[in-house]
């Protein structure tokens, strides 16, 4: 809070600080309130009649500015709702340059955005309990790019490699949870986008303890059941669940 | 004291810093849902910033909109060195900074204007006092300087150290104490008729 205004005693100087700013006992006005701010007992203004008035008039001001904070509504006047809708409609109009990557096979043209393909894959992950995917990038695998040379601004046809970074409460085990998102992604990537998927590289970002895994009313579904994947398409199979219990319950078996 | 004011209403539905985090790297990479939720997330207190800022809720939710727009195209630099709150915090506190400056003409920098006669050289009747006296402050403050006007609110009302001040505002800690001092200053001198 406003305590750490630290090294203000004694012989601050401030910028500017000129002689009309004395008081008649010769002490600096900003010094005197500043003592005061701080709550620094300061032996002189208890017996000066000068600085009791300074202060006088200190308070007098903070008593009115208790005021006009009372006075503002309680309930903010503003629609929140209707300020996100503009800014968002400012922010969908802009186009943001992004990659762009192969859906399908080798010889189709699909294509999606690297940012569309993102937000599904982090939707994927947000359905296992306590994880939330953070960072999330697609490119190209640069063993299995195709030798044709992409549209510009298109990453190679071939399987992409992903790498996204998670947050994960502190229940789960680490080997479990990197292949429980590998498998959400492998999954999203088939049933949702039909993309191939050469890799998918998950760092663990977060361990967070049970308070904080609860995400502050977005919504984000976290129960985990409904994206079944086929995990094993691509030789990503999911790792051995065994040995923790706890993280192992409420998914997908 | 600062201590003793009692208020917690922006810090009660303060945004979890981690979440804030998540999705600000979502929406650095493009996810508009992300940025979307942030927008939710910090709207409130940013409003409520900025009317105390500019003292007007209409040019407040004006200048928050284009902070947000603004923090949406500057986000892929967001590298999370700073919270994401305390980066658009800045942002918003600049753009009222610069809506104070254009809207009166070229002043010395901290210059301390002459004090105006308070309307009430005696004391009004104790019924209407509290709200003249409000209203009367917030005719002086529309008397400081942009910068002494950023640096006092941000202090005063939003109760913020004036270690963030400096780093907000983007000057020295000692030049935003200055700041809050001749503000306090004037405003003392401002409402002498009130004592």
């Amino acid at each position: 809070m406003a305590m750490n205004e630290s090294g203000a005693p004694g012989g601050t100087s401030f910028g500017g600080a000129s002689e009309e700013e004395l008081l008649p006992c010769g002490r600096e006005l900003a010094q005197v309130w500043e003592l005061a701010e701080a709550g620094e007992p300061d032996p002189h203004t208890a017996g000066c009649a000068h600085c009791a008035e300074a202060l006088r008039a200190l308070r007098a001001l903070e008593g009115v500015v208790a005021r006009a904070r009372d006075d503002e509504p309680p309930v903010p006047p503003w629609d929140t709702a209707a300020l996100a809708d503009r800014v968002m409609d400012v922010v969908r109009l802009e186009l943001r340059p992004g990659r762009t990557l192969p859906l399908g096979d080798v010889d189709e043209d699909a294509w999606i955005v690297e940012a569309a393909a993102a937000r599904t894959f982090r939707a994927a992950v947000d359905t296992l309990p306590g994880v939330r995917a953070g960072s999330c990038r697609v490119e190209a695998d640069p063993q299995e790019a195709s030798a044709a040379a992409p549209p510009p601004g298109r990453l190679p046809r071939g399987p992409a490699r992903v790498r996204v970074e998670v947050q994960a409460g502190l229940s789960w085990n680490l080997q479990l949870v990197a292949d429980e998102v590998r498998a959400r992604i492998v999954g999203a990537a088939d049933h949702e986008l039909g993309m191939r998927i050469a890799a998918v590289d998950v760092v663990v970002t977060d361990l967070l303890d049970g308070n904080e895994d609860e995400p502050g009313g977005d919504g984000g579904g976290r129960d985990g059941d409904e994206t079944d994947s086929g995990v094993d398409s691509t030789g990503l199979g999911k790792g051995d669940c065994g040995g923790d219990e706890d993280a192992a319950e409420g998914r997908q078996r | 004291m600062p201590g003793d004011r009692g208020r917690e209403p922006e810090d009660a539905d303060a945004p979890l810093p981690h979440e804030d985090a998540l999705l600000a790297v979502r929406a650095a990479e493009g996810d508009e849902e992300a940025f979307e939720a942030l927008v939710h997330r910090h709207a409130p207190v940013l409003l409520r910033l900025a009317t105390r800022l500019l003292g007007s809720p209409t040019e407040a939710e004006d200048a928050v909109q284009e902070s947000f727009v603004s923090a949406w195209r500057k986000l892929p630099e967001f590298r999370g060195d700073a919270r994401f709150s305390t980066w658009i915090h800045r942002i918003v506190t600049n753009r009222c900074l610069n809506v104070l400056r254009s809207r009166q003409p070229v002043t010395a920098l901290d210059s301390v204007p002459e004090p105006q006669a308070p309307e009430h050289q005696v004391s009004p009747p104790r019924a209407a006092e509290a709200h003249a006296a409000v209203a009367d402050l917030s005719r002086a403050i529309e008397e400081l300087s942009p910068e002494q006007r950023v640096c006092w609110v941000l202090r005063e009302l939003d109760d913020v150290p004036y270690e963030s001040i400096a780093e907000t505002v983007g000057i020295s800690q000692e030049a935003a104490r200055g700041r809050v001092f001749r503000a306090r200053r004037y405003l003392t001198e401002a409402m002498a008729g009130w004592r």
